[in-house]
This record gives C-alpha cells, sequence and structure tokens, in this order.
C-alpha cells in the first residue's frame, strides 16, 4: 500500500512539494527583511531597555512596513494554501477513482475496499503532518521577530504558527475526501472541498475575533490624562504587555476597566481553533469510511 | 493452478437477490455453473448482469439469499472472498497515468498471489512495452493489460463485464481467443457478460440468460441447443398440436416459424422424420437467444441445469 499510495499522490506530492519550495523561499526573504528592519529600527535595543514602553513609535512603524508591505501575501497565503493543498489531495483519492471507474478495478483486488481507504487515508495524513509541520517551522521563523512585539492571536501569526495551519491542512483534506465521495468528480471534490473548508476558516477566524473563548476583563489604576488617552490600539497597549489584544478600554473614575486577550492564550487558542479544524477534517474523513463500507448495501 | 472438474460448483447462487430502493435489480436467481466452463452471461441492458457480477466479487452485499464460489460463501468486503475471483470491469479501468510496469507493480502490491512472470511473459509476447504509459496504449492493448492484470491476480475464477464492447473486430477475436486459452491452461472458470451473441457462441460452453432481473434460462449451451428446434408448420396448426413448449412464433401468409423447447430425444426425432406438411431444424444457438430476450414473459427453462432452478 506504501507504493501504491506514494506511485497515485506523487503529483500532489509534487506540486506541493512546489509550493513549499516556493514558501520557503518567500519566507526566507522575508525573514531576512523582517529581522534587518527589526535591528535598524532598533526595536530590540527598545525593548531591553524599556520593556516596550516609549517604544510605540518604533514598533507602529514596524508593523506598518512588515504588516503593509512585504507581509501582505503572507496573509493571502495562510488563507487559501492550506485549503488549496489540502483538496488537491483529498479531492482524487475516492473523486477520481469514482469519476475514472478505476475504483472497480481498486476494490477488486486481494486488499477490501476499507481497509485500502484507512491504509491510504493513514499514509497520506501522516504526510500531510509532516508537510504542515515544515511550512509551520519556517513561517514561523520568518515571522519570529514580530512574536516579541504583535499580538499572535491574530492573523497572520495566529495562523501560521502553532497548530493551526497543520489541522487546517487536514480539515481540507478530510472535506474534499468526503466531497470526492459524494460527488463522484474531482474537480467538483476539489471546488465543494475548498468552499467547505473556507466556511471552517470563517469559524476560525470568529473564534480569533468576536467569539473569543478566552478575553479576560481586569481594572487598571490611572491618572489624570494618561486615563483620557487610553484607547484601545495604543502601542504598547494599556495592559503593559506588548502581546496582549485590547478589545474595549472603558474610564470609570480613576480607573480604566480593560477587556483583552492575554498574550498567553496563545496555545490554549491554537488547541481549540486547530481542534475544531482537526474534528470537522476527521469527522468528514470517519464519514467517508463509514460511507464506503455502507455503499454495499 | 488447475482445479479438478469436482461436484463443487465453480459459481452457485442461491434465490441470490439484489433491491435497489424499490426496485429489483436482480431477484430469486437460482443456477449453478461447473468448474472449469466458460459461461456466457446474457441480457438485455438492465437485465441485472452487472449486479450478478459485483455481487460475485462482493462489491455489492445481497439483499437475499448468497452467491458461493467453489463451495465458499461470496462476502462483501473479504479479502478471502475477493482472492477467489478476478474482476475485469467494463471498459477495462487502468491507472491512465500509470506506465505498464506500475500498473502490475499496483497489482503486485495488492495481491499475494500475484504472478509476476505471468503478467510479464503475457506482455512481452502482445509486444507492449512495460515502459509505456497505459494512456499512450490502443484501447485493444488497454483490454490486454487489464486482462494480464486479472489473470496474473491467479484466482480461479475470472469475470469479465462486456469485455470487447470498446475493441475492433480483431481486437475482439484475439481478446477472446486468449480467455479460451487462459481458461484451457489453467482450468480458469470465465463468465463472461456481453451483448454479442455471436462471439458467445463461439466462447461458451454454458449459458445464463438474465431478462429483467430474473434468470430465465441456464444450462450446458450443447443440451440448450439440443433442447430446441425450430418447426416450419401450416399457419393454422393450433400451439397446442406442436410438440413441447412454444418459446417463440413467427406467422407469414401460409406458415408459421415456431421455436420450441423439447427434450433433445423428440427434438432430435422430429428432425430426422417431420410430420408431412412440416419442416424441422437444429436451433441456432444465436437464433434461441435471440427468442428469449424477446421475450422476458418466458419463464425460466433450466434444460441442461441440475436441480434446483425449477420455474
Amino acid at each position: 500500500m506504501i507504493w501504491v499510495t506514494w506511485r497515485q499522490h506523487r503529483p500532489q506530492a509534487m506540486t506541493a512539494l512546489g509550493a513549499l519550495v516556493v514558501v520557503a523561499v518567500y519566507a526566507l526573504v522575508l525573514g531576512r527583511w523582517t529581522r534587518s528592519t527589526f535591528d535598524s529600527d532598533a526595536i530590540g535595543a527598545c525593548l531591553a531597555r524599556s520593556g516596550g514602553a516609549g517604544c510605540g513609535a518604533a514598533i507602529t512603524s514596524f508593523l506598518h512596513d512588515v504588516q503593509g508591505g512585504a507581509g501582505m501575501p503572507l496573509n493571502l497565503v495562510l488563507l487559501v494554501i492550506p485549503g488549496l493543498l489540502g483538496a488537491t489531495v483529498g479531492a482524487p483519492l475516492l473523486g477520481q477513482e469514482l469519476e475514472r471507474g478505476t475504483w472497480q478495478l481498486a476494490w477488486t483486488q486481494t486488499v477490501p475496499r476499507t481497509r485500502w481507504l484507512v491504509a491510504k487515508l493513514g499514509l497520506i495524513i501522516a504526510g500531510l503532518v509532516v508537510y504542515g509541520a515544515a511550512v509551520t517551522a519556517v513561517v514561523s521563523w520568518s515571522l519570529s521577530p514580530l512574536d516579541q512585539i504583535s499580538i499572535r492571536t491574530q492573523p497572520p501569526q495566529f495562523v501560521g504558527e502553532g497548530v493551526a495551519l497543520t489541522c487546517s491542512l487536514l480539515c481540507a483534506f478530510g472535506l474534499a475526501l468526503f466531497a470526492g465521495l459524494l460527488l463522484r468528480n474531482t474537480i467538483g471534490a476539489m471546488v465543494a472541498g475548498y468552499v467547505a473548508w473556507e466556511l471552517c476558516v470563517g469559524i476560525a477566524l470568529l473564534v480569533t475575533g468576536p467569539l473569543q473563548p478566552f478575553s479576560v476583563t481586569k481594572t487598571i489604576p490611572c491618572a489624570g490624562a494618561a486615563c483620557a488617552a487610553a484607547s484601545t490600539n495604543s502601542v504598547p497597549p494599556v495592559t503593559g504587555n506588548l502581546g496582549d489584544l485590547v478589545n474595549s478600554v472603558t474610564q470609570v473614575g480613576d480607573h480604566l476597566v480593560v477587556n483583552y486577550v492575554p498574550a498567553s492564550t496563545f496555545w490554549p487558542l491554537q488547541f481549540v481553533v486547530g481542534g475544531i479544524f482537526l474534528a470537522i477534517g476527521l469527522a468528514a474523513a470517519g464519514a467517508a469510511v463509514w460511507l464506503l463500507r455502507r455503499r454495499t448495501t | 493452478m488447475t482445479h479438478e472438474v469436482s461436484s463443487v460448483p465453480a459459481l452457485r447462487a442461491d434465490r441470490l437477490g439484489k433491491r435497489y430502493g424499490h426496485t429489483w435489480g436482480l431477484r430469486d436467481c437460482t443456477f449453478e455453473v461447473p468448474p472449469g466452463s466458460i459461461v456466457g452471461l446474457v441480457g438485455p441492458n438492465g437485465a441485472g448482469k452487472t449486479t450478478l457480477l459485483a455481487l460475485t466479487v462482493g462489491l455489492l452485499a445481497p439483499t437475499e439469499g448468497q452467491v458461493a464460489l467453489f463451495g465458499e460463501q461470496s462476502r462483501a468486503q473479504d479479502a478471502a472472498t475477493l482472492a477467489r475471483v478476478s474482476y475485469l470491469a467494463q471498459d477495462h479501468p487502468l491507472y491512465r497515468g500509470f506506465t505498464v510496469a506500475d500498473m502490475f507493480r499496483f497489482g503486485r502490491s495488492l495481491n499475494p498471489s500475484w504472478d509476476a512472470a505471468l503478467a510479464e511473459a503475457r506482455v512481452a509476447e502482445l509486444d507492449i512495452p512495460l515502459k509505456r504509459k497505459v494512456k499512450s496504449l490502443s484501447g485493444g492493448q488497454q483490454a490486454q493489460v487489464a486482462l494480464t492484470m486479472a489473470l496474473a491476480k491467479r484466482a480461479p475464477l475470472l469475470l469479465l463485464d462486456e469485455p470487447v464492447a470498446s475493441l475492433d473486430p480483431l481486437a475482439r477475436l484475439d481478446f477472446m481467443r486468449d480467455v479460451v486459452a487462459a481458461s484451457a491452461e489453467s482450468g480458469l472458470t470465465v463468465l463472461v457478460a456481453s451483448h454479442v451473441i455471436a462471439e458467445l457462441e463461439r466462447l461458451c460452453d454454458w449459458l445464463l440468460v438474465l431478462n429483467g432481473g430474473r434468470l430465465q434460462l441456464t444450462g450446458a449451451v450443447d443440451d440448450l441447443v439440443a433442447g430446441h428446434a425450430v418447426l416450419t408448420v401450416p399457419r393454422d396448426a393450433a400451439n397446442g398440436a406442436l410438440p413441447g413448449r412454444v418459446i417463440e412464433r413467427t406467422d407469414s401468409d401460409r406458415h408459421s416459424t415456431v421455436l420450441v423447447a423439447v427434450p433433445p430425444a423428440a427434438a432430435a426425432a422430429a428432425i430426422a422424420a417431420p410430420p408431412p406438411g412440416w419442416a424441422a431444424e437444429p436451433a441456432g444457438f444465436e437464433q434461441l437467444v435471440l427468442a428469449y430476450l424477446r421475450r422476458p414473459q418466458v419463464a425460466t427453462v433450466a434444460a441442461g441445469a441440475r436441480g434446483k432452478a425449477a420455474a
């Protein structure tokens, strides 16, 4: 089965490796550029000196340069590539066999079809996990200067680092696999799988945004003009920690009531979002196995 | 692998039925096929031929009854069932991007009993290069590669679903000749579903006719032919006055041509010495099959079949 799986999915593997090379080259260039900008803006020195206070202008300028300029395509890549790749690998697995009639060949050899599918799924999922980890490593390296100063609980870092990217890849794969069984058509399954995956991305963006499960409220004393000047998007934020995402600031007398997402929620949030992607993807793949087993009736 | 002719049938269906939603694709099918025979499976489109083949190889599970291969019940999703039968589907599907060698490696990976020497010798004999991609082969060559894969699986039963439908006449002849040769060499039992009745006549020694999801006729080809006669009688001769059972009657101005099912001895007697004013001749295979296909209401006649295939 290892050879069969490899031979049948060689074109997709090559496409995926090609995409990895492109992403890696881009990430390398971006990473070098963020590092040199980080140094030339003297942000590192400022952080070391003050822990963030007084570096606001430098940080804002740096983030503006990165996110508005060279980093822009990365957002696009992270919001499109996992879906495209996952769907490209998942759609033909059943869709093409059914479309071209080769299922009659594949499922009448001496390996029963459920075992055939489970073996293929095991190998491909393992491959996708390794692949997702590789892309995540490259992207994380390239974005690591930002990690010290910007909000990791938001895209692009949030979708490019941690486990989110790998889980999202598996989600698209499972959805396209299932669509292939239902639609019996590769292109249709790719489109359906991709669209369904974008819906999952929508859910993930809701979870990292308006439906944030980990936001906390805390009260910070302030004085005079500082109270009036406090806003949600000051750098560093009113909570004092560069990685915190401030949702709202309300002045109550000589206190600020701040609702925010602490930087430390990066990992819990990763597991929630990754878990949603993974659950949807595995449910779809499981449904495909179940349906395939049942289809003899 | 040779199979001695034994009392265990190569293929036995027992009240086999398959329902799709509210309609029966196949119903109440009971028959036996002796090992080593080449069986023609005939029927109009939608008669249940592909359903019968899919039930046999375990791609489908029966709604009722069962089918057994060499005494062992066929089950869906079962490696032992799959090992007993090779299936060559309609349009002989292969992976188009694979080379012939890739296809064989695929076969070797998925079949413990794979006969690599047979596969390679066979394509070498056919001058099909191992390095060629499947999609660059002609239709006839693709069919031959698919047949080679089915043979190299070394299963004792070979199912062919419309194997020559897409082939030109020469490729058809070659293909069918190779099937007969393989059957003779290794004692393989072959079941061929086909619309080309003339081709089956050359090939088969056993016949299964499906019509409207039911088994209409089965038996050894020789017995079936011997058990029918074509009578030419005056038009006013009533059916009741004719020997045997009337399968098909065609009336012209003065005469009627009637295909009757009669015991072989009576058929031979009628042909040797027809009553005055009558003519009688043996039934042709194709004529016989077509007569049944045109008359789905004619219930099962199990000439030459042993056992339980009673109407």
